[in-house]
């Protein structure tokens, strides 16, 4: 087993290659994998506004299309301010719309009150001539959808109308035959068809469409202004970058502090354990970091204390492991069989907390809300890689350390020789 | 070595006392819930210079018809001053109202620089939902893992590992709950967060002294029940006392800075998440063992 003795240098080169992936990320033509600065923060770190979004005045719960009306006139406000980083997610059960966007530090001018009172306004569609005055308003539609040409096989957006809206929009394509009639969702230009003759049945055809996603989209645009409610939020917290971006920064220096003093802890009282188990407790901090990074889930305060939560369990799964092979190398073992009845001892312990954990996660995720969620994922991605660092990563390293002769004397693992 | 069970009573009055402390301190203090599950608006600006917080409290109520409740508070690291809107009722408020009233302060008190710090505006059904949620979050996983206790310790009697490991989170919430109540902390999510994260740490603690209880029970046939007990915690003493201090150190680490900077949002998490740690794993190693020993002793004399 000769080969066995150097593999502990392997798995540490490995472990400090993760590190710095995840510390730096990286990126490299291809190659891409996001690194800890890209992690997504929650408003409540890096600031930001969290709204969320009721119909005003209605008796009954909004239908799903209204909702996804909604949601798109959300979207295309957000575009026009320039807000791309959000989240808008629909809540169908409560009827509701939660939106948060970071609020990003320099924006000096940006004013959040306003930016989510203007959300919720009733989305104003409007028909105009070139001139700009309105001639048909967009509750006088009455539904749009998407058809197929039968002639050309282009997609087209067909328009109804009710009884007044056929009325004015008759006597605008009168009016405007050879021009342009310019559709509007509030200033935002949507659409700016070519009126070919006087359209009086109510009906209208907007061809010209270059795809079918075109056409599509187009054609919710002019149904979510035809919504019948406006949007309300009584419910809204804001959080400067200032007061969000110090708490980030508190937190990572007292993280890194916390870490230190934790491994010197480790180093002093378990000596050659102890830098497995640093070692160990990098990796499982530098995939968790990864596991937030890759698939950019949002990181919130809640999320932390499920990081610190399973990075104690990794603390501790060394702590015992460590505790049973000095009590085995005390009973008078060999180095080699203590080590084996150590790890073998210490796994019921190690197995059943952190199967709690993850369990309890697991049920967090499907009866939690909001920032539980953050929790109970990182809660969850810790306590599965407390089993492969914690228990796998770290025996192979201790195994392997073991077999070199200069790492065998008892004393390097903590436990005073015998006179 | 320490006999655990021989000094029960000590630990129990402890318990105790910090029980009926915290019973008191409802009672002076009152269980404060936060406006994010009651309901209600906090708006907090920044400002520079003097202000009259009776000007600014009667400007917002003028403009809100809503009385208002105004404070200022001093960062002591930044040296920043800031006024806190307190508004009264559970009621919500419209982003428009806030917006009427932010132009409305800003126009009259221009030479203050008033800066939106922070809002937090809340409608009570809303924050009931996620206070009921995070409720039944935290019920449910204690069942499940008094369940999963029970059934993995059933060598040394499934029930009453489980039921007194109810008893032991139950005593490790209840000082978490304390810690809020007596430091006049309004409940809010982190409550949610550190109970949970506290659960998690202190059914660690019990179930590590257990899975040695469990090991060492077919060698103490011959031996009293209290001697299996206190040796069981007494060998894995050293495993409970270091990783308390890596944990509690690194926590204790997190909160001095999130006092000396005065960040709200980390000194109400990490703060009771440190007293919680400390009684996760004084309650396993003090209180959870001698009441085994209790359990086993009345069933024995049941039995005879």
């Amino acid at each position: 087993m000769r080969n066995n003795k150097h593999i502990f240098i392997v798995v540490m080169l490995i472990i400090i290659s993760i590190a710095l992936i995840s510390f730096f990320g990286i990126n490299a033509g291809p190659i891409q994998i996001k690194g800890m600065q890209n992690i997504r923060f929650g408003i409540d770190i890096r600031g930001g506004v969290e709204a969320i979004f009721e119909p005003k005045d209605l008796d009954r719960l909004p239908t799903d299309t209204e909702l996804e009306s909604a949601r798109i006139i959300m979207e295309s406000r957000l575009d026009a301010q320039n807000i791309l980083d959000r989240e808008i997610t629909i809540d169908k059960n409560n009827g509701q719309i939660l939106i948060r966007f970071p609020w990003k530090s320099g924006e000096i001018d940006f004013n959040p009150q306003k930016a989510i009172a203007e959300l919720g306004e009733t989305a104003r569609l409007t028909f105009r001539d070139p001139d700009g005055n309105i001639l048909v308003e967009g509750k006088d539609v009455k539904e749009s959808i998407v058809q197929m040409d039968s002639k050309t096989n282009q997609p087209v957006v067909t328009l109804a109308f009710n009884d007044e809206g056929a009325k004015l929009f008759a006597d605008a394509t009168e009016k405007l035959v050879g021009q342009r009639l310019s559709i509007y969702m509030d200033e935002t230009l949507l659409s700016s068809p070519n009126v070919n003759e006087k359209i009086s049945g109510g009906e209208a055809i907007i061809s010209n469409m270059n795809s079918i996603e075109e056409a599509k989209n187009l054609s919710e645009k002019i149904n979510s202004g035809a919504l019948p409610f406006s949007l309300v939020t009584k419910n809204h917290s804001t959080i400067t970058p200032t007061l969000g971006g110090g708490a980030l920064d508190v937190m990572i220096k007292a993280g890194i502090i916390a870490f230190l003093f934790v491994c010197l802890f480790m180093l002093i009282y378990y000596r050659i354990l102890g830098v497995v188990a640093c070692f160990a407790l990098l990796l499982q901090m530098s995939v968790q970091l990864l596991a937030l990074s890759i698939p950019q889930i949002t990181l919130t305060l809640p999320g932390i204390a499920g990081i610190i939560l399973s990075i104690g369990m990794g603390v501790d799964a060394n702590v015992i492991i460590s505790e049973r092979i000095k009590e085995e190398i005390r009973g008078g073992k060999s180095l080699g069989s203590s080590i084996d009845t150590g790890y073998h001892k210490a796994f019921s312990a190690v197995f059943d907390g952190n199967i709690t954990c993850i369990a309890t996660s697991i049920i967090l995720m499907i009866f939690g809300t909001g920032s539980m969620l953050s929790f109970a994922y990182t809660l969850m991605i810790g306590c599965i890689l407390n089993f492969i660092s914690g228990v796998t990563a770290s025996r192979i390293m201790t195994k392997s350390l073991s077999k070199n002769d200069m790492f065998r004397k008892k004393s390097l693992y903590g436990v005073k020789e015998a006179i | 070595m320490i006999k655990f069970y021989e000094k029960r009573k000590i630990f129990f009055a402890i318990s105790l006392t910090i029980m009926l402390i915290g019973i008191v301190s409802i009672f002076i203090n009152g269980v404060n819930l936060s406006i994010q599950f009651k309901g209600g608006a906090i708006i907090k600006y920044t400002f520079t210079g003097d202000l009259d917080l009776e000007a600014v409290s009667d400007t917002a109520s003028t403009v809100l018809n809503r009385n208002t409740e105004v404070q200022i508070t001093e960062d002591l690291a930044t040296k920043t001053k800031k006024i806190a809107l307190n508004l009264s009722g559970n009621s919500g408020l419209d982003a428009n109202e806030q917006e009427k009233l932010d132009a409305a302060l800003k126009a009259k008190f221009a030479s203050a620089n008033l800066q939106l710090s922070e809002s937090n505006v809340v409608q009570p059904f809303i924050g009931k939902r996620f206070m009921i949620n995070g409720m039944i979050a935290i019920v449910l996983s204690a069942v499940f893992i008094i369940l999963y206790v029970g059934f993995r310790f059933k060598k040394i009697s499934g029930v009453s590992a489980g039921v007194i490991g109810l008893i032991a989170l139950f005593h490790d919430c209840l000082i978490v709950f304390f810690t809020f109540t007596l430091f006049k902390i309004p409940i809010n999510d982190s409550f949610i967060a550190v109970t949970l994260t506290i659960i998690g740490y202190s059914i660690n603690d019990t179930i590590v002294i257990y899975d040695r209880i469990r090991e060492n029970a077919p060698l103490y046939t011959k031996k009293p029940y209290e001697q299996l007990i206190n040796d069981s915690i007494n060998q894995t003493l050293a495993r409970s006392i270091n990783t308390s201090v890596a944990t509690t150190a690194s926590i204790l680490i997190v909160c001095i800075f999130a006092f000396i900077y005065n960040i709200d949002s980390i000194k109400t998490f990490a703060f009771p998440m440190l007293l919680g740690i400390i009684s996760g794993c004084y309650s396993t190693v003090c209180l959870a063992g001698p009441m085994m020993v209790m359990w086993h002793k009345k069933k024995e004399k049941l039995a005879a």
